[in-house]
């Protein structure tokens, strides 16, 4: 772990957004490289990882799912501690998963970034442009309009189901995730200890 | 993140499996979406489904010990509901920040000035503070549940015992026996030579007993054959084997050099302190929990008023209703809180929250520290110990320059604010303070005739030992058999 450490940048990123907008499906998508037509509100997600290279650097990226706890709000502070960047999605066919990005956007800042919320790297996805021409609740452009209001946040339009720009999306969080987990080193970072089961011993006895 | 460690292995699959349905329960619901839609009927009535309407098990409230059991229900199988009225994580457990400790205690809705404190959200205050003992089981369960992946942990800088006017550092080895102002020279001789003996102490080898068998001699015949003196006895009790009172001496020795040896290997793990404590606060700690049960299915309503438990003909919890919605389920799981009628007081707590612009005088500027004082070093006739935690931006917990400090002790007179004089007065000036006393309760039954699951209130001491040992109860009373941290991990096999 020490050396890996040395080497490779460690990301977290978590990916935020209302239920069903398609958070885990554009994980799987961008990781797995696959996707599954049947909705399932998720289970079983924690975080998937990828190794990536960028610009001459190697970095793991943690993506964090939000494990179902978005569908009451119940995310909780120590889901964002720690995070290096953002990714915010709703769905391009819904208006009101378009009108929460100001909630959860809010909500993550308050927690992740204590330090100049304004420049904090976020991301903005519309997922779902696949089913798009039956019904776009969200126009490409009131989105962009809001991305720009919020300081030129980036802005893609994406399907996880035909793969349409979600490397270049996630390529992107990537790469500012890493800008400023560069500028962060200059900063004091408390020395924390590892908890794992080499360490274990003396089981409960209760 | 560079430099900060996450805690664990970063294997995402790497979950315990608890392989067991508890009894009478065969496996989990199936899925219920179709009920949950046509609405839910309980008894007679019919009610809006509460989230899925349907579960086997509903946890009310979040604090640590019931988002444990959240975790440990979700992972064994069962489709788990978790309910809190707060809108935040933690119930009575929770960390708070300044502007919402204002609240809770001085009833108004401010904004703490920003010269004076700094910003509120740098804040995040434990409600019930407590360290974690590096080789207890707490870090046994974060382990067994795999969480601590969730949490980032740093060492407590130190741990203190109060004697005759000031705190001083615990001594814990023969060689800090030997450098400790706790103790004359002819003292430390004597306490180094018990350290030693505890050290070398084996069960199964008679020739490192020096002819005392722990298993029946007393303490107090222990620390008479060392000659121990009794400032040196009690900082052994009351700092390195954590006894409350002195009730422990007139025992067999053995459950106390245990409890040395543990407070020593706890030393051992890290280095510098047997104490760890995770960055932002213990807050953290339940949502950790929280999370496994919600990778695992899940599900949490936070701000979420429930008006009543249900119960059916034989008087068993069979689900739970907020306002017209209700909630199926085969058991409820909670905290006091939720129980009114269904719990006794037992004994009370009083905690002092205070705001500090420096660390406490000889605690060697330590960022973070604990504070033990022994009742008998009160001049009173109290019988519990008073206990001083100090912690600060090191762990994430206050602003830069500013320390929180938490004085805590069992209440045992009308006074409870006075009790914790002694610990106040160690603080040096300080900035605010806020004070609680709270009830501790108990459940008034196991459970098991109701279905109703009840957590005990968290007690006075420092650390998290009393607290998994409910957690183990809890589990021992749904599922009839006991939780075995030691169960070996799916990963590893």
């Amino acid at each position: 772990m020490p050396n890996m450490r040395s080497k490779t940048k460690l990301l977290k990123i978590v990916i935020l957004g209302d239920s069903g907008v398609g958070k885990t499906s554009l994980m799987e998508r961008y990781v797995n490289q696959r996707f599954s037509q049947q909705y399932k509100a998720t289970i079983g997600a924690d975080f998937l990882s990828k190794d990536i290279e960028l610009e001459d650097r190697m970095a793991n990226l943690q993506i964090w799912d939000t494990a179902g706890q978005e569908r009451y709000q119940s995310l909780g502070s120590a889901f964002y501690r720690g995070s290096d960047a953002c990714v915010l999605v709703y769905d391009v066919t819904d208006l009101r998963s378009f009108e929460s990005l100001e909630t959860w956007r809010e909500e993550f800042l308050a927690y992740a970034a204590n330090r100049d919320p304004e420049t904090f790297p976020l991301v903005v996805l519309g997922n779902k442009i696949d089913i798009v021409d039956r019904a776009k609740a969200v126009p490409t452009k009131r989105a962009q309009q809001w991305c720009a209001a919020k300081g030129g946040v980036p802005h893609f339009e994406t399907s996880a189901a035909e793969d349409i720009n979600v490397e270049a999306a996630f390529q992107l969080v990537a790469t500012l995730a890493l800008k400023r987990g560069e500028q962060e080193e200059e900063f004091f970072l408390p020395e924390t200890v590892e908890i794992n089961q080499n360490t274990a011993q003396e089981p409960c006895n209760c | 993140m560079d430099g900060l460690m996450r805690m664990g292995d970063m294997e995402a699959d790497a979950v315990p499996e608890v392989a067991l349905a508890p009894q009478g329960m065969e496996g989990a619901l199936g899925d219920s979406l179709e009920e949950a839609f046509a609405g839910v009927t309980i008894g007679s009535d019919r009610y809006e489904p509460l989230a899925d309407g349907e579960y086997d098990a509903v946890v009310l409230g979040t604090g640590l010990t019931e988002c444990i059991m959240s975790g440990l229900l979700s992972v064994s199988g069962l489709k788990v509901l978790n309910v809190d009225r707060n809108q935040y994580y933690g119930g009575l457990s929770a960390s708070l920040n300044l502007k919402q400790l204002f609240e809770k205690f001085k009833g108004v809705q401010v904004d703490p000035p920003e010269s004076v404190f700094g910003k509120s959200r740098d804040y995040n205050v434990d409600l019930v503070p407590k360290f974690i003992m590096a080789s207890g089981n707490m870090v046994n369960m974060l382990i067994y549940c795999d969480v601590a992946k969730y949490l980032d942990f740093k060492l407590v800088d130190g741990s203190f015992v109060f004697s005759g006017s000031r705190p001083h550092k615990v001594p814990v080895t023969p060689s800090e026996a030997m450098t400790s102002g706790l103790m004359g020279l002819l003292e430390k001789n004597r306490c180094r030579q018990f350290f030693s003996w505890v050290h070398f102490y084996d069960l199964e080898d008679e020739s490192t007993w020096q002819k005392r068998d722990i298993r029946k001699v007393t303490m107090g015949e222990i620390y008479k054959y060392f000659g121990l003196q009794k400032d040196t006895i009690e900082f052994i009790g009351h700092s390195l084997a954590l006894w409350r009172d002195e009730s422990y001496i007139e025992q067999p020795a053995l459950e106390t050099v245990q409890k040395i040896k543990h407070y020593a290997d706890s030393l051992a793990r890290y280095g510098k302190s047997p104490y760890l404590y995770p960055l932002y606060g213990l807050g953290e700690l339940p949502q950790s929990f929280a999370r496994l049960s919600a990778v695992h299915g899940g599900t949490f309503m936070l701000g979420a008023a429930i008006d009543s438990v249900l119960y059916d003909s034989e008087g068993k919890a069979c689900g739970v209703r907020a306002g017209n919605q209700a909630a199926k389920c085969k058991f409820v799981v909670g905290d006091h809180s939720y129980f009114p009628d269904k719990v006794q007081k037992k004994g009370k707590v009083v905690r002092c929250y205070c705001v500090l612009s420096s660390p406490p005088a000889n605690t060697r500027d330590s960022n973070s520290c604990q504070i033990i004082i022994p009742a008998r070093q009160t001049k009173t006739n109290r019988k519990s110990d008073i206990y001083v935690l100090v912690l600060s931006s090191a762990h994430k917990v206050a602003p830069e320059g500013k320390y929180i400090a938490l004085v805590s002790t069992t209440v045992e007179t009308d006074d409870p604010a006075s009790e914790l004089k002694p610990g106040l007065d160690l603080l040096g000036p300080i900035i605010d303070s806020f004070l609680a006393v709270d009830d501790m309760y108990e459940p008034a039954s196991s459970g098991q005739a109701d279905q109703c699951f009840i957590t005990r209130s968290y007690d006075a001491t420092t650390h998290f030992e009393t607290a998994v040992d409910d957690v183990c109860d809890v589990y021992q009373r749904i599922f009839g058999k006991a939780l075995d941290l030691s169960a070996p991990k799916p990963g590893s096999r």
